[in-house]
This record gives C-alpha cells, structure tokens and sequence, in this order.
C-alpha cells in the first residue's frame, strides 16, 4: 500500500516538475528574445531616433515615417474592423436565430483566424492591386489587415456578449425596452471590454506583420506621409526587414535592432493597454 | 366543474369571485419548448385585483404560464405557444403588435434579482426612456415608486451609487420598484424571494400583498407558507395541468382534492 502511494507521490513530483521545466523553457525563450532586442536595440534608441526621418535607406537617421505609417495603416484598420466586428457579434447574440449558421459563422470566424497572414497579402495583391488596379496603397493594406484582424475582434466581442446572463436581456426586455434599445442599455455597456480587448489584441498582431502588406501598401524608402489614399508608406517591419537585409553594415544593423525595440514598445503597449482596459471595463461592466 | 382543464376544480364562490371582471383569460393554451409540451390545454380566468399563486412542483409549467403572459417567453429559443391569452380585455399577440406596450403594461420581476451594474437611479430609470418627461417628473415617478417598494428610505440618499452594492433582498425590492414605476396594469413575479433572506422575503410579501389591493399580482411560488399567507386565490398545478383552483380559504382546507392537499402537507405530488 505504502509502496503505490510512493509510485503516485514520485508521479505527481515528476509531473509538477516538468510542468515547471515546460513554464521555464517558455520564460527564458521569452526572457532571451526580450533582453537581446533591448540590449542591442537601446544603443541606437534616442529620441533623435524616433522624430527624424530616415536616410540612406535606413542606415542613418530615424524612424519617423515608419512609426507614422504603421500607426497610420494600424488605425485605418480599426476603423474599418469596428464596426464590422461589433455588428457580427451582434447578429450572432441578437438576431441570428438559426442555431446551424450560429454554428457555421462561428466556425468560420475561427478557421480565418487560423489563415496565414502570407495568404492575406496575396488576396490584396491580386484583388485589389491586379484586379481593381489600386497601385500600392496604404489603405489597400489597411483593409488587408482589417480583414486579417476581423476574426479576433469579432470573436472576442463575441464571447465578451455571449457572457452576459439572458437575465439581464430578460429583465431588459420585461421593461419593455425594445431589442435596439436592448443592445444599446445593456449588451454594449457589459461587452465592451471584448470590443476593446479583441481589437487592440488583433492591432498589436497587425502592426508587427510584413507579408500581408509587403506587396500592396508599403515602399522600402523615400515615402514621407501620404496625401492621398493611394500612396504607399514605409512601415516598422517593412523597414526592419529591409535593415535586416544589409545587415552586413553595422550601423543599418543597430538601427535594424532600434526599430526592433520600437516596435517590441508599440506591440507591448497595445498589449498592455488591452489588458488594462479590459480589466478595468469589464469590472466596470460586472460590478 | 369548470369548463377549464379537464382535470381542473374550482370552489363555487372562488368561480363567483373570479367570473364577473377577469383581468387575464387563458383559453386552450397550450405551451411548447420544441416539440415538447410543457403546459397542455389550460383554461384559466384571473381577476382584476388580489394576489394569485401559481403552486405545485418544479417543472410543472407555471413559470412558463406566466412568462407567456407578457410574451417574455419569445425571447426563448425554440418556446411556443398555442391558444389564446387574453390581458385587460386584449389579446396578447394580436391586439399587442408592439410587444413592448405589452410589457410595460405587465411589469415582471423575476427569480434572481437583477440589477444592471449602474446606479440604483438609472436602474430606475431604463424603463421610463420611452417615455417623455422632464428630470423632475421622472424623479417624482422614481421616487414614489421606489416608497412603494418601501426602499426609498435606504437609499434615498445614495441614489448615484451603484446599484449592485445594494444587499440582495434591496436589489430584488429595486426590481420590484423599477417594474412599479412603469405603473404596469398587471404584475407577474416568479419566484420572487426564492433567492433571499427571510427577512427581506417578508418585506416583498407585505408589498405583494399592498399592491394586490391594487392590480391583479400573480406570482408563482414553492413556498405553501408563503402562498397561505399573502395570496387570495391559488391555482394548483401539476405535470403541465390545473388540477385545481380556487381561494386560499379553499384550497387550504379540508375540501380541497386530496391532491391538493396532498401537496399542501407533504410538498408531494402523485398526478
């Protein structure tokens, strides 16, 4: 008897250690891959850095106009994601009545999310850049990433909604508020926060990516900010991918590891505002 | 014998009592979730004014009888009905096109109290945005409400604060003041004080038997103690049927069914 407890103590030992060795793999991964992109980013950092623009393909000067067009294209984005995110979500909680296309839609919604981003840039590059004939274009790579990102956003408003108790619809509704007034009172106030979080969490994954806009919305130098809707800018991988490329130079290559860390910034804080947002909207919501 | 349920029986001076100004009339309604049948053939007439109970074991149809009565139960997926209701003399399906005038004018409170996480006066609030009034009316209407619901004492005061910070025998009075100021015709409560202190259930069945005097209030309930005391008639239903109905002086004495009195005594109910 003494000797199988022995076995299954010895079992459990093993398991919780290899569930800590699991957890320290993944830590020290993330610790190594952090601290080389701060160590050898924060020498070319400056402020300098950040607020001039870039010179001789990127080797000297900043990053200006690749900071302002990923934000640029990144903000497009979730203009254009919003409200198609927030009106799905809605028609799956409040007027799809057929559970099959319930179903079918959500399902959908995952495998998008599981799509290459490669196979997003393609689908802009030959709808839109071959097809509608746009020419490069920021936008065109802004409704490219809208479309990459939709999944998240939707899902997450989604689950955000499909949380709430049918009680308060019901206690809604006994009110004689009408299902508009329904969504308006009490679904939006309460999901909220998976709108933010879902959205923010989609833009953090956007603005790091390069295959989906490297064809169809961005230039490797000498763009500046864009007049119309159908210049190409520079963006932040973009121009990393492009200093990576003559990484024989060392200075293009410290400014390849600058842009690193701005962008490692600008995807944390998203992140980071994600998570605050939707700790503090969703108390606000379930208080 | 009413021409009610084929199973349902009726004292003659609870029939006298109910015939003459029935504010809700059931006809061969007939309740569905699917295929399945949750309430079969009842015939049901209620007055005017009084508490009625709705009693008998768990899944016996009378949450979903009175969730049909304001058309709640549409928000159901997959609930149906068949038969005719009839509210204040008007059909609830044909004569209520917009479903909302039906529901404000048959206010629900339900089992668990639910509060909406903002403040006790926009709880308060939500129901009256339909309606055109100024700050000040609207804080009238607030306010007598709340006093009905004899709440405006505790949190007058605090009336910004949020709602879910309220105890739960408060929030469930919050409810119940927040379907008063609507000024409903009808009251339908479910199981009101199934989720709260004995305390606080006292304070609701006092306000459930007040406002009794003033609207027909039909309430479903488990509690017998409870629907001895505040109720004036009782239906009694089991396995989707009326088996019996009639005043509580009646359906608490010895000439009630032994049915009837086999679930008043033992909570029992062999049908």
């Amino acid at each position: 008897m003494s000797e199988r407890l022995n076995i299954r103590y010895a079992q459990e030992k093993c398991f919780a250690l290899l569930l800590r060795a699991s957890l320290l793999m993944c830590g020290a991964v993330l610790l190594f891959l952090l601290g080389s992109i701060i160590v050898k980013g924060i020498s070319a950092f400056s402020l300098d850095f950040l607020f001039i623009p870039a010179e001789d393909f990127g080797k000297s000067g900043g990053i200006l106009y690749q900071i302002l067009g990923s934000l640029l294209m990144v903000t497009a984005a979730a203009c254009l994601v919003l409200p198609v995110a927030l009106g799905t979500a809605l028609f799956q909680i409040s007027y799809n009545t057929q559970p099959n296309i319930k179903y079918l839609l959500e399902q959908s919604l995952y495998v998008l999310n599981a799509i290459p981003s490669i196979t997003y840039g393609l689908f802009g590059l030959i709808f839109f850049v071959n097809v509608l004939n746009t020419g490069i274009s920021w936008f065109v790579g802004s409704i490219i990433l809208a479309i990459m990102i939709l999944p998240t956003a939707t899902l997450s408003t989604y689950q955000a909604m499909a949380a709430i108790p049918k009680i308060y619809h019901e206690n809604a509704a006994a009110l004689g508020l009408s299902k508009a007034q329904v969504i308006r009172r009490v679904t939006l106030p309460q999901s909220f926060h998976g709108l933010v979080t879902g959205l923010l969490i989609g833009l953090a994954r956007a603005i790091g990516e390069t295959a989906p806009i490297m064809f169809i919305a961005t230039a490797f130098s000498g763009v500046t900010v864009p007049q119309s809707l159908v210049e190409p800018v520079s963006t932040l991988p973009t121009h990393i991918l492009e200093l990576a490329q003559q990484s024989t130079d060392p200075q293009a290559l410290q400014n390849a590891w600058g842009a690193s860390l701005t962008l490692l910034l600008l995807v944390t804080g998203f992140s980071g505002l994600a998570l605050f947002l939707r700790r503090r909207l969703s108390s606000e919501g379930h208080q | 014998m009413m021409r009610n349920s084929k199973l349902s029986l009726v004292s003659d001076n609870a029939q006298a009592d109910l015939e003459p100004k029935a504010a809700i009339r059931l006809e061969d309604f007939s309740a569905y979730y699917g295929q399945n049948c949750i309430v079969s053939d009842v015939n049901l007439k209620l007055p005017n004014k009084g508490v009625t109970c709705l009693v008998g074991p768990s899944g016996t149809g009378k949450s979903t009888i009175l969730r049909w009565l304001n058309r709640i139960n549409e928000e159901t997926e997959h609930a149906s009905f068949s038969g005719k209701i009839n509210i204040l003399g008007r059909d609830v399906v044909k004569d209520f096109p917009d479903v909302t005038e039906l529901r404000r004018r048959v206010g629900m409170v339900f089992q668990q109290p639910c509060v909406f996480p903002n403040s006790i006066y926009d709880n308060m609030f939500i129901g009256l945005r339909n309606q055109k009034l100024s700050k000040g009316e609207a804080r009238a209407m607030i306010e007598e409400s709340l006093k009905s619901a004899s709440l405006w004492d505790e949190v007058s005061s605090r009336l910004s604060d949020r709602a879910t910070a309220l105890s739960l025998g408060q929030q469930q009075r919050l409810c119940l003041a927040r379907a008063l100021v609507l000024k409903p015709e009808v009251l339908l409560l479910d199981e009101p004080t199934a989720s709260i202190d004995p305390i606080s259930s006292r304070a609701i069945e006092d306000l459930v038997i007040s406002l009794g005097r003033k609207m027909p209030v039909i309430m479903v309930t488990h509690n017998i103690g409870q629907a001895k005391r505040i109720s004036d008639h009782v239906i009694f239903l089991c396995d989707g049927k009326i088996i019996e109905q009639g005043s509580r002086a009646h359906m608490f004495s010895m000439r009630s069914s032994e049915q009837t009195r086999t679930y008043i005594t033992e909570e029992f109910c062999d049908c």
